[in-house]
Formats: structure tokens, C-alpha cells, sequence
């Protein structure tokens, strides 16, 4: 409402041409401060908000998806080291501990980023082969498209089996 | 491609066994295995087919998902498992012996002695309205069984239940293809089945299915802005307020949605009716629970729901003007003036409901979901719940396996067809994930979600695959079949070259996708087997040669209280095991899992971490009889009260500023043996836990008194209780009870060195402790 002043503040007794305003504090507002104070002219736009696009919206929820699912509440709260070590008990060297075991709820965070970064992988595997199918694309762009999801699936799948079986040696037995 | 009624010819329904249009009806393969029948009989439309091979897989799911959960049952026994059923048992019980009359106004004094609980009021009765309802139908029909069965069989029934209204809600979203998909997942997911195995009689187990119900129901009245629908939405919210606290999350989630749909302009006169009747019923209902009360209109954590009431009010307001100006610029003014008013009255009345203290805050509980740090830092006894530990990425694989992957594909199948429904799923799945990665215990509450847009996105791959896999067919039929595949996408009709590799690849592909959901099917049933079918209160553990050996120490020791104490005895001890004392034992206790007053477990917490002498004179003043710890020491129990005694420490501490955490630690380490701090090594908790344990020899090769849970060997051995006395130990040692001596009969003469609550004469006698740790009293004539 604040451009409208602009307009008729040269000409403070005539009626401004846009339409008769149904603001009952705007006739006030032009008597009281804008009787003898003049706006300068600014080419202000109110910024027009539009709604992104679906799949803008699904990169967000996938970056979301592989913060929560990394553990990111866990490693905000409970503060476990990036990477655990362990002293070998025979030379007295410090070793790194990739996965924290003995427990299924703990993790380290690196531990936990590329379980997520896995588990993001499989469904962007899942999400490639579907254009690979569904589009009018060329076609070696679909053949490149199918390999990388089928590729993407399958690494993802057999890691985070093989980070499970690291994390429970139990597993499956 | 939903699955309605399609063109007969050259239709291809997911599952269907005829690829042939059905102009040209060929013998079919049931004429072959059977050749002696009629074919005439048994020769079955498209529809019938279909309709025939849904209606198996639904049973064939039902039947799943119940007997998956029964391993516990097989193994051990029919009972009831863990610390909160028991509780819900006995109301149940209670109700179906008393009736609802006084199971609504029940005052129980049998727990949180002396103040006592008044459990009409203070529990949510749908498990147990439930229950009673499944028991004396079962008994109308003349089937008598006893209310335990029924209590124990309650969360598989309803997990049965849960099953079927996936599919629905799948059909609804989707296709009925997802419906089938969504159904099937749901009944062998790990994260479900934790916390509804056969036995598991919590609120959970009856919720899950409310909460579905109620979701089920809403998105079936947006969609079709029935008002039937509606309202059966709002009674499916009542039976989910009566069920489980959780419900808060409906009453945020569903204002979240509609603010959604009016951002992305999609109201509608639908949307109108569906959350205007829901909500207004469904809080009429939801006041009906005493427990619930006027917390609709009251509690911060309700007041989402009232705004986008109004506001969905102000959008009809506007839509009626818009309708009835023909002047849009003039409407436009109009539109940003009541917007504007709108918002700063609903701001307005926010601000001035809160700051009289009207509309209270959000409670500890639920803030500490938005905001994980703050249960830690002010909340001890919240922090202190296991099963509110933030999750860890194993906790995730651990309960959804493939899930984890289907889950972002799915959502972008939502992404790629946006409508009404599958907006309404992407939230919650969003929002549901985000709190179970907050909270384990609520990958429960995500369960549903996840289950439901994985099944899209294994229902639309598989579409997709068997689409490439059978074009090869349709592309060579007659011509009539092309024109009405071209309708599907024209891209998959026109691969005319190198056909065979992708339709191998295609089959290579299926059979991918048919291996993975069988690495699922196991991953589930060997999560259920070895994980979630213990119920606690019995422990197994494998002997030496492999064969598994069974600690039944709990109930041994409930049952010994049950004989061998008065009745109106009274029992302290942590309130982990407050609601089986109650229930098994039969006695009152001083706190339980209810853990609504915090200032009577940590006046308990303070009397276990104090020296023997205070803390006889906390119990004294709480009439306390017996005492009961849990000690692992013997077995290699990890969960015994000694693990748990920094928690008894920092909640007492946080009321009686007296107890202070360093004390019983040594440099920040909490530990048992020799270099234990002092106050650690002669607190109550620890006497009572190692009384006598200084002579057993637990171990081949250890000293005595070796502790095998902590690992190490305990520190003071040569422990002699003075206030009391030992009554009874289980036989694994897992559960020890002590008696609380009276006080000293005769009336002692007091002197200077005598000094002791059990002193009558001296002139300030009652609370002798600010003399310190003085304890020169002797036990003469104690009797």
C-alpha cells in the first residue's frame, strides 16, 4: 500500500486514479504524516512468492531424509566421536573403530553419514530407473539412466548389508 | 493407472493370468489341471479373477501378520511381557469384574502410597474398553476364556486389523495395487511388530490401527467431501484420543495438512466440510475422556488445530465475497485486509490466552520432540526412558531394512502425481520420520508411512517392469491393441528394436525387485524371532553348551511377596517395577511407571542413593516394609538397579539438592570395585545389592564377588545392614527383597554415644542427621 502514496503526493488534493480504497486508516495516513512529507520515488516491487516446483521441493526432502536418517538427532544430542579408536592391546597402537559395537542404537557420525549416504543411494537408484523408463528421451540417455539405477541399487544394498553385519555380528545367524 | 474398470480389450490388470483381450477367450490353464469339471464353472471373468486373487492375498496377509507375532508365546507362555501391560491388565481386570461405573471413578490406594492415584481419571480406557468388549463377546458366544488370553492376543488381532485398512488406504492414495503391496509390508515390518508382539498389551497396539483409521477416513472424506466420511473420521478420532496419548500427533498433523493444501491452492469445498465437521465433533468426543478434558481448548499443543479452524473460515468468508463481488481489484483490497485482520486477531487472542496462563505450554513431553536437547539438560526423568534415546542409523535398518530405499523413491512417485492424497501421505511420512528420529520409540508411529509410500514405489516399479516386460506381446497382437496401449505412453509401445534385451532385462530386473522383497521377508521374521519376542519379565540366555536357559526370577519374587508378606504390606523400590509389584505381588508400592509425581521418586531415589541410616528414616517416614532391588551381578544381567543408580542420583538430585552426582563418581567414571568413591560404596543401593554377594564365587577363575554385569570385582564386601534385614533372594539372585526393621521396641537410655533414630529419649529425636555420619548405635535388644 506504501506505493500508492507515491502517486499523489504532488497532487495531495485530488483523488488518486486507482480504484476508491477500502482502508479506513489510508485517508488519515495521507492528511497526518504524508500532508507535507514527500515518499521519494522508489521502483519497489513486492516480491511475488511462488510456489516451487514439486521436484525442488523433493531435492530438499531427500537432503532431509539423509540428515535424519544418518542419526543427525542422535549426534546433536549425545555428542559420540566423529571416529571411536581402540588401543591394540599388543603394541599399544591407537586403531580407528569405524562401527560402535555392541549396541544397535549407537552409532559414530561418520558412521552414520555413509549409512545414510547408502540408503540415499538406493532410492535415488530406484528414482533412475524410473525415468529410465517413463521418458521420451534418447535413447542412450535412458540405457545410461537404467545402468546407473540398477548400479545405484544394487552397491547400496549389498553395503548396507555388509554395514549391518559389521555393526551386529550376529545378524542373520 | 488405478485400478478401475478398463476398455476389455487389451487391458492389463496387475495380476490378472489372461494377457489375451478377452474378446478371444481361450481355454484357460485352470481346464488343464482340472479336466474332468465343468469348464463352464469355472471359468472366471477378468474381475472375478482379479477380485478373487485380492481377496486371498488379504486373507493370506491377515492370517500373516497374526501369526507372526506369537513367537514369545510358543516359546515361553501366554503372558502378559514387560512393565506398562501389567498395569493395563489390571484394569482390564478390573473392569470386567467391577464394571464401568466403577472402573471410570476408580481411586486406587494400592499404589503411590500415601498419596495414592486416581486411575479413572489419569489412563487413557480404550485397550482396556477394548479388551473387556472382545472378552464378554467371546463369553456371549459362550467361548470361556480367561481375560489373560484375550489381554495377550489384543495387539496381533488389532495389528490383523491394521493390515486390512493399509490396503484401503493404499487404494485410496494409489491403486489397489499399492493397497496389496502396503498391506503385506505393514504385517511383517519390524518397527510394527515391536511394539505389538502377543503379549505386548499396550496402547500401542490398539492405537497404531486408530491412528490409520482416522488418517484412512479423513483422506476418504477430502477426497470425496462426503460428510458421512467425515464424521466417521471424527468417531475414529475419538477411539484414538481414548486409546493412546499420541493423538496429539493427528491433531497437529491434520492442521498441518489443510495449511499445506490452502498454501498450494488446492481448497475446495471438500477440504471445507471434511476438517470443519472432523473437528468440530472430533473434539466434542475427545472431551468426553477425563483424562483428555478440556485440554482441546486449553493446551498449546492443541491450538494449531483451532487456527487453521479459523482460518479455513476466513478462506469460505473471502471465496463467498469473491463470489459475490464482480470487481476484482476492489476484491483484492478486501482480500488483504482481512487476511491481515484475520492474522493479527488469531495472534492477538494467541498472545493474550497464553500470557493469562489460559492456554498452557507445550508440556515437557511433547517440547522435548521439537526441541531433542531439552529433555536432557531439565527433564531427567524423560532423558532417562530408554526408549527415548535419539535414534541411530541401525535402529533404522534394523527396523525397516528395504524400506529405507523405497522410502525416497516413493516419494518422488508422490512428487511426480501430486494430488490431495498423496500430499496428505508425503507429510506424514515427513513429519512422522523426523519424530522417529528424534524418539525411538516412535519409529512406531512412522511405521505406517513408510510402509505405505514404499508400497507405492514398489507397486509403480513393478508396474513399470512388467509393462516393458509384456510390451513385446501387445506389440505384435492385431492392431486394435496398439491404439489403446498408446494411451499408457507411447514410449513403451514403440520399442520396436532390441525388444528382446529389454524385455530380458526387464525379467532380470523383476526378479530383483521379487529377491529383495524376499531378503525383507527374512530380515523381518529373524528381527521378530530374536529381538522383540522377550518378554522382559522372563530373561533366556544360552548356557554353556548352547542350550538356552531361562531366568524366571521376577515372577518367583513376585509371588513370594504375593504368600509371604501382609497384605496391606508396603514395598519400595524403583519405579520401573512399581506396576508389576502391583499387579503380581498384589501390594502397595510407593512408585510406579506412571511417574507423575516427581517429588515422591526422588524423595525414593534419595532414600536409595543415602547411607543406611537416612535413609531409614526416609523410610520410615513413607511406612515402608520391604524393599526391593533388582541386582545382575550373578547372571550378567545388564539392566539391574545398579546400572540404572545414576539415574536414581540425578533425579533425586534434581528435588534435594543434598544428593550431588560427583559424590559417586571418581573422575566422572561411575564404577563398583575397590576405587569407588566412598558415598558409592556404602549407599543403601549398593548394600542391598552386595549383601552377602562378597562370598559367592560367580565365575570359574574369579575372586568372590565378582561381578559379572559390571565386570569387575566389587569394592566393599564385609557389608552388615543395620535397619534391615534380608527376607527373601530369588534363586538366581536376580531379585532381592529386604524387610524394614521396626523400630527399637524398648525405650533405650540415651546418651551421648548413643544416638539413632530409634532414640526415644533424646529431646530432638526424629531427624538426628545433621550430626553427620556418625553411627555409633549398637543392636542390643533390637528385636
Amino acid at each position: 500500500m506504501r506505493s500508492k502514496p507515491e502517486t499523489q503526493s504532488h497532487t495531495a488534493a485530488t483523488e488518486p486514479l486507482s480504484s476508491t480504497s477500502m482502508d479506513p486508516i489510508f485517508p488519515l495516513l495521507r492528511i497526518l504524516p504524508f500532508g507535507f512529507l514527500r515518499p521519494p520515488k522508489l521502483r519497489l516491487k513486492l516480491p511475488t512468492l511462488t510456489l516451487p516446483s514439486p521436484m525442488t521441493v523433493y531435492a530438499l526432502v531427500l537432503l532431509t531424509y539423509f540428515m535424519v536418517v544418518s542419526g543427525i538427532v542422535y549426534d546433536v544430542i549425545v555428542e559420540p566421536p566423529g571416529i571411536g579408536s581402540t588401543q591394540d592391546r599388543a603394541t599399544g597402537s591407537v586403531r580407528p573403530v569405524v562401527f560402535l559395537p555392541g549396541r544397535v542404537n549407537g552409532q559414530y557420525i561418520v558412521e552414520g553419514l555413509s549409512s545414510g549416504f547408502m540408503f540415499v543411494l538406493g532410492g535415488v537408484g530406484v528414482v533412475l530407473m524410473d525415468l529410465a523408463l517413463d521418458r521420451n528421451r534418447a535413447k542412450s540417455v535412458k540405457v545410461s539412466y537404467a545402468t546407473a539405477g540398477i548400479a545405484s541399487v544394487v552397491i547400496a544394498y549389498v553395503m548396507s548389508m555388509l554395514f549391518i553385519r559389521i555393526k551386529i555380528p550376529a545378524y542373520l545367524r | 493407472m488405478v485400478g478401475k474398470a478398463e476398455p476389455v480389450n487389451g487391458s492389463v490388470k496387475s495380476g490378472s493370468n489372461q494377457s489375451i483381450p478377452a474378446a478371444m477367450q481361450s481355454p484357460l490353464k485352470k481346464s488343464d489341471l482340472i479336466p474332468n469339471l465343468s469348464l463352464k464353472t469355472l471359468k472366471l471373468k477378468t474381475k472375478q479373477q482379479e477380485l478373487l486373487i485380492r481377496v486371498s492375498i488379504l486373507c493370506l496377509v491377515y492370517v500373516l501378520a497374526f501369526i507372526t507375532r506369537l513367537f514369545s508365546v510358543l516359546r515361553y507362555e501366554s503372558m502378559i511381557h514387560e512393565f506398562d501391560p501389567y498395569f493395563n491388565y489390571r484394569t482390564t481386570l478390573f473392569l470386567t469384574e467391577k464394571g464401568f461405573y466403577e472402573f471410570w471413578n476408580w481411586f486406587d490406594s494400592e499404589s503411590w502410597y500415601p498419596l495414592g492415584r486416581i486411575i479413572g481419571g489419569t489412563l487413557y480406557p480404550g485397550l482396556m474398553v477394548t479388551a473387556a468388549i472382545i472378552y464378554w463377546l467371546l463369553r456371549f458366544l459362550r467361548f470361556a476364556i480367561h481375560i489373560r488370553e484375550v489381554c495377550v492376543l489384543t495387539a496381533p488381532f488389532f495389528a490383523s486389523n491394521t493390515t486390512l485398512v493399509a490396503y484401503f488406504f493404499g487404494k485410496e492414495v494409489w491403486d489397489s495395487g499399492a493397497g496389496l503391496v502396503a498391506a503385506a509390508l505393514i504385517a511383517i515390518c519390524p518397527g510394527y511388530i515391536s511394539r505389538s508382539v502377543a503379549g505386548s498389551y499396550d496402547n500401542e497396539g490398539v492405537a497404531i490401527f486408530a491412528l490409520l483409521l482416522t488418517f484412512y477416513l479423513f483422506v476418504k472424506a477430502v477426497n470425496t467431501g462426503s460428510l458421512a466420511w467425515a464424521l466417521a473420521s471424527a468417531f475414529g478420532y475419538f477411539y484414538m484420543v481414548s486409546a493412546w496419548g499420541g493423538y496429539v500427533f493427528i491433531i497437529n498433523l491434520i492442521p498441518l495438512y489443510v495449511l499445506v493444501l490452502l498454501i498450494t491452492g488446492r481448497y475446495s469445498m471438500r477440504l471445507y466440510v471434511a476438517y470443519n465437521s472432523m473437528y468440530v465433533l472430533g473434539m466434542l468426543l475427545a472431551m468426553q475422556i477425563r483424562f483428555v478434558g478440556f485440554q482441546h481448548v486449553q493446551s498449546g499443543e492443541h491450538m494449531a488445530a483451532m487456527g487453521v479452524f479459523f482460518l479455513l473460515q476466513v478462506f469460505f468468508f473471502l471465496d463467498w465475497v469473491k463470489h459475490l463481488l464482480s470487481d476484482t481489484k476492489l476484491f483484492q483490497a478486501f482480500l488483504r485486509i482481512t487476511v491481515t485482520t484475520a492474522i493479527a486477531v488469531g495472534a492477538i487472542a494467541l498472545g493474550v490466552g497464553t500470557a493469562s496462563g489460559y492456554i498452557s505450554p507445550w508440556t515437557g513431553r511433547f517440547y522435548s520432540l521439537l526441541d531433542p536437547t531439552y529433555a536432557k539438560d531439565h527433564i531427567p526423568i524423560i532423558a532417562s526412558v530408554s526408549e527415548h534415546q535419539p535414534t541411530a542409523w541401525s535402529s533404522f535398518m534394523f527396523d525397516f531394512h528395504i524400506l529405507l530405499f523405497l522410502f525416497p523413491a516413493g516419494l518422488y512417485f508422490c512428487f511426480k502425481r501430486l494430488s490431495d492424497a498423496t500430499i496428505f501421505i508425503v507429510m506424514y511420512g515427513l513429519t512422522s520420520i523426523y519424530f522417529a528420529g528424534v524418539m525411538v520409540r516412535l519409529i512406531l508411529v512412522a511405521t505406517p508411512a513408510v510402509c505405505l509410500i514404499s508400497a507405492i514405489a514398489v507397486s509403480a516399479t513393478i508396474k513399470n517392469l512388467t509393462l516393458v516386460a509384456r510390451a513385446k506381446n501387445k506389440v505384435t497382437q492385431t492392431g486394435f491393441v496398439r491404439g489403446s496401449s498408446s494411451l499408457k505412453g507411447s514410449s513403451k509401445a514403440s520399442l520396436d528394436q532390441s525388444q528382446p534385451f529389454q524385455r530380458n532385462g526387464a525379467i532380470a530386473l523383476l526378479l530383483g525387485a521379487f529377491y529383495l522383497l524376499s531378503k525383507y521377508a527374512t530380515h523381518c521374521t529373524w528381527v521378530t524371532s530374536e529381538a522383540y519376542s522377550s518378554p522382559s519379565i522372563v530373561l533366556a540366555a544360552r548356557g554353556a553348551h548352547g542350550n538356552r536357559v531361562i531366568f524366571d526370577d521376577y515372577r518367583e519374587a513376585y509371588f513370594w511377596l504375593r504368600k509371604n508378606t501382609p497384605p496391606d504390606a508396603k514395598v519400595m523400590s524403583w519405579w520401573d517395577y512399581g506396576y508389576q509389584i502391583t499387579a503380581m505381588g498384589n501390594r502397595t508400592v510407593i512408585v510406579d511407571n506412571n511417574t507423575w509425581n516427581n517429588t515422591h521418586i526422588a524423595t525414593v531415589g534419595r532414600a536409595m542413593s543415602s547411607y543406611e541410616n537416612e535413609a531409614y528414616e526416609i523410610m520410615r517416614s513413607l511406612d515402608v516394609d520391604y524393599v526391593l532391588v533388582v541386582f545382575g551381578g550373578v547372571t550378567g544381567y545388564s539392566s539391574d538397579d545398579i546400572n540404572k543408580f545414576l539415574w536414581m542420583v540425578r533425579i533425586g538430585g534434581g528435588v534435594f539438592p543434598v544428593i550431588k552426582e560427583p559424590d559417586y563418581l571418581v573422575n566422572g567414571e561411575y564404577r563398583v570395585d575397590k576405587g569407588a568413591a566412598p558415598k558409592m560404596l556404602n549407599c543403601l543401593m549398593y548394600k542391598l545389592s552386595y549383601y552377602r554377594f562378597g562370598e559367592l564365587t560367580t565365575e570359574y577363575g574369579k575372586p568372590p564377588g565378582y561381578d559379572r554385569a559390571r565386570g569387575v570385582e566389587i569394592g566393599n564386601k564385609d557389608i552388615k545392614l543395620e535397619y534391615l534385614e534380608e527376607a527373601f533372594t530369588t534363586s538366581n539372585w536376580i531379585v532381592r527383597i529386604y524387610k524394614v526393621k521396626p523400630p527399637n521396641n524398648r525405650w533405650e537410655r540415651c546418651s551421648i554415644f548413643t544416638l539413632g533414630p530409634h532414640c526415644a529419649a533424646l529431646p530432638f529425636s526424629g531427624n538426628v542427621s545433621w550430626l553427620g555420619r556418625i553411627n555409633f548405635s549398637t543392636n542390643a535388644g533390637i528385636g
